[in-house]
């Protein structure tokens, strides 16, 4: 029985106090163990407020936002932080390297402030690349490495942490076909018992090829099904 | 201290990053600590020399002259024998020396010289045979003045070591001196004396042959050197009454060390200008920080919103760039008092003084450093902890 990671529970995001944008609607979600799912929807649909507050960057005007069963949202900004250190894990589109630190210290990033020693930080980063292929790399900055390595990179910073559920933002909308279809091989890998993978993306093809599929439109939830055959893309 | 230390090795990251601009902005708070340390520093060391001189010279000597009373009707005060005898009875006061200058004398170590003599007259002082021991000052080479000269009424002379050199004088040479024609034998030559540099070039006799050579009207002195290691102030106050008794002799008294301890006095308002000058470089070094910083910040609005997805507290990167402004301010503070030190160091060398530096000083201006760097750090910190990472990260 798959159990519930991260979960919204009727909610809803209102922008503005004038002019209210209503961007998300009475939303519910349940992210099991084990799924890999996608998330679509055109320009405008809430996906990306629905991002923020799965990563918990972001607090719902009403509903709840519960971490293995645990509300997220009556935390104070240092627990939330750290739970989200804890339990999320990120990918960007843009990748989101920082630019003046290498490819290790932007995964070591990641570890920081948890009570680990640099010798543990730097081991379990360079681990991290090496899963990724990228371990000949580690003392690249970002500048240095191709689009596909470097979302590799950012790849293992979100996975680092062994988080509970991996968050993408259109991971391959940076990248061209080849490496696009190297990366949703990745996340097919990532997929674990354990953890769930979820990826947001307008790219129907990238959503074809995930178990689960969550159709957003207009700031609600249209469709939430599971997929008979998944197909990775590419050529 | 883990997470002090992730702390700082990620805000040395983010300062090395940019090396030209945290150079930059370092630069006000080294500019501002240079100058303060520099200015203190060489003010100071200018005063240095003095001060040692203080400190060889003692300060427990007094000079009294001899004045009316009564206030400016008397020809030629003086202070008699017997004032002079109740001033060394005084309880602090270890040694007194009277001395009566004599007037137009010319003093000549060879006859042709007299012109130039004439125009310069050395100065011919009678004196009580302890000036050695009041003034603490020893013979170069020969004896002092002593009782058989008195008892004698010897001609002979000391003579001062500036003169000794004029006079081409070798030690123990028997030579005499020429005073308005009669010659004296030079017995001995007087080192320098500090506190009274006039007698570096005179010639000293002994009272008994100042009054038959130059009829010095009685053998009371002019002036008085009293020495009084303890109280020195008060023996100071004292010594007017004591001579005068509430008769017609008077004297006035100084401490001539007092002249050169006011000398030696830093200059206050000076210091206090360039102190001021220097924290304004430093305020305008603060506000440097402060709007480079938050250029920064926006610069790095998407490196923030990294830390804050990668579950790094608004707290925690306040602190980030606290830290970032504070490594600013402590380096800034260290290389300013340093290189401030520097240069007083090279401006001592130069000109001579004795450099003087205090330490707790140069500390004091480093920490102002650091002070001002984090309260310029304060703002750009918090506009730093208060990004909204949805807005910084671009998402879908």
């Amino acid at each position: 029985m798959a159990e519930s990671l991260l979960s919204l529970g009727g909610v809803s995001r209102v922008y503005g106090t004038g002019v209210e944008v209503h961007a998300l609607r009475n939303v519910s979600i349940d992210i099991r163990t084990g799924d890999l799912l996608s998330i679509v929807g055109p320009s405008g649909s809430g996906k990306s407020t629905l991002l923020g507050l799965l990563g918990l960057l972001d607090l719902p005007t009403s509903g709840v936002v519960t971490v293995q069963g645990r509300d997220a949202t009556s935390l104070s900004d240092a627990e939330r932080s750290r739970l989200r250190g804890e339990a999320i894990g990120f990918v960007f589109q843009q990748f989101h390297l920082i630019p003046h630190l290498t490819a290790l210290a932007n995964v070591e990033t990641a570890l920081l402030y948890r009570g680990l020693s640099a010798g543990e930080r730097s081991r379990r980063a360079f681990e991290a690349l090496e899963r990724l292929g990228l371990g000949d790399r580690h003392d690249h900055r970002p500048v240095q490495l191709s689009g596909g390595e470097q979302q590799r990179v950012a790849i293992a910073r979100a996975i680092v942490t062994e988080p509970l559920v991996v968050l993408a933002d259109e991971p391959t909308g940076a990248l061209d076909t080849a490496n696009a279809a190297n990366i949703m091989e990745i996340f097919d890998g990532l997929q674990s018992p354990e953890r769930a993978v979820c990826i947001v993306t307008h790219d129907r093809d990238v959503a074809r090829s995930t178990q689960r599929q969550i159709s957003m439109l207009d700031g609600e939830v249209v469709a939430d099904e599971e997929q008979a055959t998944s197909r990775v893309i590419g050529p | 201290m883990r997470r002090f230390r992730e702390l700082v090795r990620v805000a040395a990251a983010g300062l090395m990053a940019r090396k030209v601009r945290t150079l930059l902005i370092m630069l006000g708070p080294i500019l501002g600590v240079a100058a303060i340390v520099a200015a203190i520093g060489i003010n100071e060391s200018s005063k240095g020399y003095l001060k040692a001189k203080l400190q060889e010279l003692g300060t427990d000597l007094i000079v009294a002259n001899a004045q009316d009373s009564i206030g400016g009707f008397g020809q030629n005060p003086r202070i008699p024998a017997e004032a002079v005898v109740r001033v060394s009875r005084l309880p602090d006061v270890t040694s007194v020396t009277g001395t009566l200058q004599i007037a137009n004398i010319v003093t000549l170590p060879f006859e042709a010289a007299y012109d130039y003599y004439r125009a310069f007259p050395v100065p011919v002082i009678a004196t009580g045979l302890n000036l050695p021991q009041t003034m603490e000052v020893p013979l170069v080479s020969g004896r002092f003045l002593n009782d058989f000269d008195v008892a004698s009424e010897a001609r002979v002379a000391v003579i001062g070591r500036d003169l000794a050199d004029e006079y081409g004088y070798l030690p123990g040479e028997a030579r005499t001196i020429s005073l308005n024609g009669i010659h004296y034998g030079v017995v001995g030559v007087l080192d320098w004396v500090l506190l009274e540099p006039s007698m570096d070039s005179a010639v000293f006799i002994t009272f008994p042959t100042a009054e038959r050579d130059w009829d010095t009207d009685g053998q009371d002195p002019t002036r008085l050197y009293i020495r009084a290691p303890t109280n020195t102030q008060w023996v100071a106050e004292e010594v007017p009454t004591v001579v005068s008794l509430g008769g017609p002799d008077g004297a006035r008294t100084s401490i001539p060390t007092d002249l050169l301890d006011a000398q030696s006095q830093v200059d206050e308002s000076l210091n206090n200008l360039t102190k001021m000058m220097g924290g304004l470089a430093l305020i305008v070094g603060g506000v440097g920080i402060a709007n480079v910083m938050s250029i920064s910040v926006i610069q790095r609005s998407s490196e923030i919103g990294i830390r804050r997805a990668l579950g790094h507290s608004r707290s925690t990167i306040a602190v980030q760039f606290l830290f970032e402004a504070l490594t600013v301010g402590v380096l800034g503070g260290i290389l300013g008092a340093a290189v401030g030190a520097g240069v007083v160091w090279l401006t001592s060398e130069a000109r001579g003084y004795v450099m003087v530096l205090s330490v707790p000083g140069l500390a004091l201006w480093a920490l102002v450093s650091v002070g001002v760097a984090v309260v310029a750090g304060l703002y750009p910190s918090t506009k730093a902890a208060r990004l909204e990472p949805l807005e910084t990260l671009r998402l879908g």
